[in-house]
């Protein structure tokens, strides 16, 4: 139990999830045209939603990433990473469940399908999210950092 | 009277250690998730606004079929280069004429779930393995194919078709619009239990 509250343990998996979701964000920002097609596979959404879809949802996940990476708003952006995880899942079971073989749209570029091999990892990945949200609390990340060097006392023992 | 702890009017205390740590509240938190949401969606409104405007128009989703259908035609000249697509219009003629044969490169639960009427069920895996004698079943290799399957990002109807033509067929053509783009024209289909 105690190795649950080591603060490197929340590092290591805060940079794990929040790198991995600046990596799938910031292709899919690139080519937004190439993550709208992904979203027409999975025959759910209408034209409206396709286009409110690939144009916020990169964003967020850039941003929810970028937060975790840098260890501000920590737990906002663990909660939305799940409930954006929480979506993955339910769209890949649905697929799965439909037997449709597509790309998941996960990572431009990576071929990933939108299969139970994915449903698995998503929820592996629903995990650590959850265990950001309930134990991290960004002690250890380059804006505390900063804000360490920064404080007086510190400034006081330099001088 | 017992003491409020401070935390209920500060949420940030220092722990035993010395090091800062944030107290749960449901408030900061959905403050802080309405900050990053707001802001990917005044990044995203303001740098996707064409795509946007498309999706509300409805004009999306026929942007991103035509943008698929040039991604196989890109994947086609590396793949199979040579390769001949035709359209809907041009395979509904051939189609009226009975001048082409459909081949559906899909699956057989997919083809027996819907298929183009009268198409012919010819499964790219089934064909690699070797499960059928091509010869007993399309014996005139001078014969004008059209190969299909899903559409969209779907290529097993143009690997179908490298298939064929490296097995010494030399008629074949690729609907790149699959059986989606068929039957969204209402072209005759077959659907499980029922035909139209």
């Amino acid at each position: 139990m105690k190795l649950l509250h080591n603060e490197y343990l929340h590092l290591a998996v805060r940079l794990l999830i929040g790198g991995l979701f600046l990596y799938a964000g910031l292709p899919k920002i690139m080519d937004t045209m190439g993550f709208a097609s992904s979203i027409y596979n999975y025959k759910l959404f209408s034209s409206l939603l396709i286009g409110l879809t690939a144009a916020f949802i990169p964003w967020v996940e850039v941003l929810a990433g970028l937060a975790l990476v840098l260890g501000v708003k920590v737990r906002s952006a663990a909660l939305i990473i799940s409930l954006l995880l929480v979506v993955f899942v339910s769209l890949a079971a649905i697929s799965a469940i439909r037997g449709l073989d597509i790309d998941c749209g996960c990572f431009s570029g990576v071929e990933r399908k939108a299969n139970w091999l994915a449903i698995y990892e998503d929820i592996a990945l629903l995990g650590c999210s959850f265990f950001i949200f309930y134990l991290d609390q960004g002690i250890i990340s380059p804006i505390a950092l900063i804000k360490k060097i920064n404080s007086p006392s510190k400034k006081d023992a330099i001088s | 009277m017992m003491d409020i702890p401070d935390i209920v009017a500060n949420p940030i205390l220092k722990s035993p250690r010395n090091q800062t740590r944030t107290v749960f509240s449901w408030t900061i938190i959905i403050k802080d998730c309405s900050w990053i949401v707001g802001l990917a969606i005044l990044l995203g409104g303001v740098l996707n606004y064409t795509l946007l405007f498309d999706g509300i128009d409805g004009k999306l989703i026929a942007a991103i079929q035509q943008k698929q259908l040039t991604d196989l035609r890109q994947k086609a000249e590396q793949l199979y280069p040579g390769s001949s697509f035709i359209n809907l219009v041009s395979s509904k003629k051939l189609y009226d004429d009975k001048l082409a044969l459909f081949l559906d490169a899909r699956t057989a639960p997919e083809y027996q779930s819907a298929h183009i009427y009268g198409a012919m069920s010819l499964p790219i895996r089934t064909l690699v393995q070797g499960d059928i004698q091509l010869d007993k079943v399309l014996p005139d290799k001078g014969a004008l194919l059209i190969t299909y399957c899903d559409g969209g990002e779907c290529d097993i109807g143009l690997e179908l078709a490298k298939e064929l033509s490296e097995r010494g067929y030399n008629n074949i053509f690729i609907l790149g619009e699959g059986y989606p783009g068929w039957e969204a024209a209402g072209y005759p289909i077959e659907k499980a239990g029922m035909r139209q």
